[in-house]
């Protein structure tokens, strides 16, 4: 599961998402308000928030599908830059 | 034509929104319950000879007559709005790509009722011309692709016979290319080389040298049987930030739309060097007013659908 810096970046590009809901991984981030251009932003934001750039295979709108995938990105993208 | 002089005395701009694809729930109920909207809508329908609503209500293409005569409607609506209850008082306006219709009308170049029906009559062109002519043509949009490292993946294109044009330059580093659809599995992994990011894939294409066809066809069709009176505002051109003041330049720039890029950078320049600070997007504009050439040199009003159907103190703004 994310760590809660993860979580505080993420929801902070999704207006339909409630502060007493929770984010599950499985949510569609659209459907949460996260469109293409925020999800743009929120690519950067994540880049530098964790000092990363995401591969070839990332940068594609699917990455942003759901909070799940997303993480499940960044979690890569941090364990190639370790090795 | 003539550039904007510097610092211009122009303090505040109307923007009317290139058109994206806007979903029912968003607007369906600004259309019915807005004021300004439901005037609208009842002109739209009695030219249309059908109710936009329900047309819209039962057909969710993205790009239809009746999606394309209600975001026409909906940022005229908008920009009445914001006027009426933000205090917005514009000096020049502009409108990106399909925002031209929406200037046309606003500045009183079209009355009402012509330009609704201009706008419907060029989304039956599009329909006509695309059906038959350059059917694998699209348009591919990306981000993060800064010109110095997307001009040599053009050049490998152009070295490969590939036929392709910038339709839309939006930001630093954000443009649509207009493409043939079996290439864009290759653009699209050439950007991602890059570090951009590919976005969507638009069909019908816009905004490219190739489409001269369309754009004869609809000055013989539509743009002919029209009289472009002198806009009541200067008008910021959206292929090249040039300022107009004649009805005739308008009627070149709507038709220029057809076969030249639009140029969102050139406009904000020009309004920015003209001394705009405010710039007004009305509509459903998910795009225009937030990207860093509008939204980091402006104070950008978003007047959407959806800010004026919630609930608020009546505010004025200079």
């Amino acid at each position: 599961m994310w760590n809660d810096d993860f979580e505080d970046l993420v929801r902070g590009f999704l207006p339909f998402l409630p502060d007493t809901e929770d984010l599950a991984p499985e949510a569609d981030l659209k459907e949460l308000g996260l469109d293409s251009l925020n999800a743009v932003h929120l690519l950067s934001v994540l880049e530098n928030a964790y000092r990363v750039r995401f591969d070839d295979s990332a940068l594609s709108m699917e990455t942003f599908r759901t909070a799940g995938m997303l993480w499940s990105t960044v979690e890569r993208t941090l364990d190639h830059a370790a090795r | 034509m003539g550039a904007p002089s510097g610092g211009g005395g122009f303090t505040t701009a109307m923007v009317f929104p290139g058109m994206g694809p806007v979903p029912f729930r968003d607007i369906g109920r600004f259309m019915v319950a807005n004021p300004f909207a439901r005037e609208l809508v009842a002109v739209a329908d009695d030219v249309l000879g059908y109710s936009l609503v329900d047309s819209l209500r039962e057909d969710p293409g993205d790009y239809t007559e009746a999606a394309q005569v209600a975001f026409f409607v909906n940022c005229l609506a908008c920009a009445r709005w914001a006027e009426a209850d933000l205090g917005v008082t514009p000096d020049v306006v502009t409108g990106p790509s399909f925002g031209e219709k929406a200037v046309l009308a606003y500045t009183g170049v079209l009355e009402l009722p012509d330009a609704v029906r201009l706008t419907a009559d060029i989304a039956r062109c599009l329909d006509e011309y695309f059906a038959e002519e350059h059917t694998d043509v699209v348009t591919l949009s990306f981000v993060r692709a800064p010109m110095a490292k997307i001009e040599p993946i053009f050049a490998e294109l152009t070295e490969r016979g590939e036929w392709h044009e910038i339709s839309c330059y939006v930001d630093d580093g954000f443009f649509m290319v207009s493409i043939a659809e079996s290439e864009v599995e290759w653009l699209a992994a050439r950007v991602r080389g890059i570090g951009g990011m590919p976005l969507y894939t638009m069909r019908p294409p816009m905004h490219a040298s190739l489409f001269r066809g369309l754009r004869d066809k609809a000055e013989r069709e539509v743009v002919s049987r029209y009289r472009f009176a002198d806009p009541s505002l200067p008008v910021v051109a959206d292929q090249d930030g040039s300022l107009l003041h004649t009805g005739e330049q308008l009627r070149t720039m709507l038709l220029d739309g057809f076969d030249h890029p639009m140029n969102w950078p050139s406009v904000t320049d020009a309004l920015r060097d003209s001394g705009v600070r405010r710039l007004c997007v009305a509509g459903p504009d998910s795009l225009f007013g937030r990207v860093p050439c509008a939204a980091e040199r402006f104070d950008v009003v978003a007047a959407q659908p959806r800010l004026a159907m919630t609930p608020r103190r009546r505010v004025l703004a200079a």
